[in-house]
């Protein structure tokens, strides 16, 4: 039975239309995530299905009755809400103010029951603060304080649960169990939650439906993992993330990564030799960097195979778990050939890999800079009997620079960018003195380039 | 402590509340019996019951009273007793009033002034301390009645200011009472300068006191200040829960906004039926429910009837104060009790909020 019905609703601040043409139906169980970024209208909407502001246009059916025709007091016994904030005016203790949660059920002269006293004990022993009752509410930490106002919201005995970021200001294990709480309730209950999430992977854990907003409207709506996409993010939050299903906790779960920095382009193409993940991390912070990059030769679903993809790096790839063939090699040699730079990371060798090595020594034959991160010993990484050994080692005896970590690379990198402009500008000042006109200030320049 | 303890003094305190309100109702009629001993003229305490028993029906007809005399009778019946009763009803009024006030708008310094409730009845008496007519309405006096409509007109001007659409917005409300507040004292300030021979009635007024209380006062007033009590007492569990914030109590099924309006206009006819009679008492409105607060507890059920008792109690030992301490100074025999109210309720009140501090600080 549907129990919610939200029509077409939308609602102003004076003329600012901040929801539009938004519309959901709920039942019994349902546990929904409002998601959306800030001033999306995720309150908005909780307001105008609490009764706070009413809507322009559109209905909002509780039990197919319009909520707005109701007495606040038959509201409050099947609707409750658990604020973003709460601001108590006067120090009642913890037990006043979940008992307040009984004030729909109680008559104006009537004084709190046995009945009213059993609720409240059983939620305040729900959310786990029975033993809080007689504290001053204003002498509480944060998330007891929160746990209260919980307690008090649940004391009303509701059928619909609107949470508006509750777990905002509880750690990470008082978040957990609220939820799980909350999560029970509508399981076992069959309690609607209307929950407005900042944080995905809580969002992706326990709702089974989400709304997406964006500018007031909803972008997205459906099953979780319909609407949990990193197109859908990306569309709504400008964000590129991560959505994957976990292995332990079988949701699905979103990294978040920073948005991409507006960083100048360097113009400079590198060339990643890697593998098992070691390139994963790297090629984000180059692309961050502003290099544009290449990798290979990678083997379809390896791990830096599908950062590559994600992040749309160009890749020589070899099929899954089978040894670089020749072809694939030339292909890598013709991508390297384009690059600036070659790095070549802590990847494990086999004889299946062994030609990436090839490939880096090919490189520094070619004269093209290559460094070497060598995170771990080439002996705790060498599955080739030693042949791996032997070519890093030649390597070295080329002229490929070796650097224990990223930070090192980086570093570097950026030395050897800075080399390439010193160079550059050398080159310019030479042309420059060439020209007649700029005679006149050789002896300038000639003390900037000393400085140099 | 056990869950069972915890309940138990839970449960408790219903009884814990009746005792209490037992106690100062107790309080409050020995308060009363001392005042009526407190005066210029000596009386001796047994004519003080007899003359008192008297009038008590059934009673009265066992005591004898031909051996007193019937001027002390006079004073007794006809200026101490509607003095010590008006004591009661216009701290009764102005406590109940400054709870209602601090509850609605959750703040603490609220009071009269804030509305301008006390400002509307300051211009209301000044002026017609100025227009000099004697005329009696019902009995009454010109000031009074002037006084009270100033200040339910105040309160409506207010009221009317705020209003955005159909709520009024608490913010607002408290912004428009200061803003009038101030322009009706500006108005008496002016009627002051202009005042001349009439000036010392104004100040007079505006400190407030009980020097020329009659029955027929206490008549015209105690309908009004019953009612608003009474009617404030449906409320109080609507307070409790205002004290959540509004948003929070629209969500656990207060009507707000005709909660909120109705409790106003209670406060402000309390307000307004208390000056009438008296001029402006300052410190209790604002005091009474602070300190009431800090030893009872913030629940509205018990800090209601308490603040009233304890208002009515605080303002007849301050009347009887106002009585005593001036006699040896002052050429008019009395201060007017406002001053007394302050100059010595305010540094009591620090002492108690300075003990109390640690959980009192919100």
């Amino acid at each position: 039975m549907v129990l919610l019905n939200v029509d077409g609703v939308e609602c102003r601040y004076g003329s600012v239309k901040v929801l539009e043409d938004v519309s959901l139906s709920v039942k019994g169980g349902d546990f929904v995530g409002i998601l959306g970024p800030n001033g999306s209208g995720k309150t908005t909407l909780l307001k105008s299905i609490s009764r706070i502001l009413k809507p322009h246009k559109g209905t909002i059916l509780l039990n197919e009755t319009d909520i707005y025709s109701l007495k606040s007091v038959d509201v409050a016994k099947q609707l409750a809400v658990v604020p973003q904030e709460t601001s108590i005016g006067f120090n009642f203790s913890a037990l006043d103010i979940v008992l307040m949660g009984r004030n729909p059920h109680m008559k104006r002269f009537q004084m709190e029951s046995e009945k009213d006293m059993a609720v409240a004990r059983k939620v305040m022993n729900l959310t786990n603060i029975w033993h809080l009752a007689e504290r001053p509410i204003n002498e509480l930490s944060g998330g007891e304080k929160q746990r209260v106002i919980i307690a008090r919201a649940l004391a009303q005995e509701p059928k619909i649960l609107l949470l508006d970021e509750p777990l905002t200001h509880l750690d990470i294990m008082n978040q957990l169990e609220i939820m799980d709480l909350v999560k029970g309730l509508c399981v076992k209950e069959k309690l609607v939650v209307l929950a407005v999430f900042h944080d995905f992977n809580l969002a992706a854990r326990y709702c089974n439906s989400a709304i997406m907003l964006k500018k007031g409207k909803i972008f997205a709506a459906g099953s979780l993992a319909d609407v949990l996409t990193s197109e859908n993010i990306k569309g709504v939050f400008n964000v590129d993330a991560i959505v994957k299903k976990h292995l332990v906790t079988n949701s699905i779960f979103v990294i978040p990564l920073s948005p991409q920095k507006a960083s100048q382009s360097r113009k400079c193409s590198i060339h990643l030799i890697c593998g098992a993940g070691t390139g994963t991390a790297l090629m984000k912070v180059l692309l961050d960097e502003g290099y544009s990059v290449t990798a290979g030769v990678l083997n379809v679903l390896d791990t830096d195979f599908e950062t590559a993809q994600f992040l749309k790096i160009p890749v020589t790839t070899e099929a899954p778990f089978s040894p670089i063939t020749e072809k694939t090699h030339k292909a890598n040699l013709a991508m390297i050939s384009e690059a600036s730079t070659v790095v070549l990371t802590a990847v494990p060798f086999g004889f299946g890999n062994l030609q990436n090595l090839e490939a880096a020594l090919a490189a520094v034959e070619r004269g093209i800079p290559t460094f070497v991160i060598e995170e771990v010993p080439i002996e705790k990484r060498d599955f080739t009997k030693g042949t791996a050994k032997a070519l890093l080692a030649e390597l070295k005896s080329k002229g490929a620079e070796f650097v224990k970590d990223q930070n090192e690379l980086l570093s570097m990198l950026n030395v050897s960018v800075e080399k390439l402009k010193i160079a550059k500008a050398e080159r310019d000042r030479f042309l420059a003195h060439l020209k007649p006109e700029e005679v006149s200030k050789e002896t300038e320049i000639r003390g900037k380039g000393k400085k140099i | 402590m056990s869950t069972a303890e915890v309940e138990s003094t839970f449960f408790r305190r219903t009884s814990r509340w009746k005792l209490i309100v037992l106690l100062l109702v107790l309080a409050l009629i020995i308060a009363v019996i001392v005042s009526l001993n407190v005066g210029y003229a000596q009386i001796p305490f047994p004519d003080i019951l007899s003359i008192i028993g008297k009038h008590i029906p059934f009673l009265g007809n066992f005591i004898d009273s031909s051996l007193i005399s019937p001027q002390n009778a006079a004073i007794i019946l006809q200026i101490r007793l509607p003095r010590i009763l008006a004591g009661i009803l216009v701290g009764a009024a102005l406590a109940a009033a400054g709870v209602l006030y601090q509850g609605v708008f959750k703040n603490p310094m609220a009071d009269s002034y804030v509305l301008g409730v006390s400002a509307g009845a300051a211009v209301g008496a000044s002026l017609s301390i100025l227009s000099g007519v004697g005329f009696v309405f019902f009995g009454l006096r010109l000031v009074q009645v002037a006084a009270f409509f100033g200040a339910i007109s105040a309160m409506f001007l207010v009221y009317n200011i705020s209003r955005v659409g159909s709520r009024v917005p608490v913010t607002t409300l408290l912004l428009c009472g200061i803003a009038v507040n101030f322009f009706l004292f500006a108005i008496v300030g002016l009627l002051e300068v202009i005042a001349g021979d009439e000036l010392h009635a104004i100040v007079f007024w505006l400190v407030g006191g009980f020097s020329n209380v009659l029955w027929k006062d206490i008549w015209a007033v105690l309908p009004f200040i019953i009612i608003g009590v009474v009617a404030a007492y449906f409320y109080v569990r609507d307070l409790n829960l205002l004290a959540m914030g509004e948003e929070t109590a629209h969500h656990l099924g207060v009507n707000v906004e005709r909660a909120k309006q109705i409790l106003l206009v209670l406060a402000s006819l309390l307000t307004a039926a208390a000056v009438s009679i008296c001029g402006l008492v300052g410190f209790v409105g604002l005091m009474i429910p602070h300190l009431t607060r800090v030893v009872i507890g913030p629940d509205h059920r018990i800090l209601l009837p308490t603040s009233t008792i304890i208002g009515a109690i605080f303002l007849v030992i301050c009347d009887d104060l106002a009585r005593v301490v001036a006699t040896p100074f002052v050429s008019t025999r009395e201060l007017p009790v406002g001053i007394i109210t302050m100059l010595f309720g305010a540094p009591f009140f620090i002492f108690l909020f300075k003990k109390k501090k640690q959980s009192y600080a919100a």
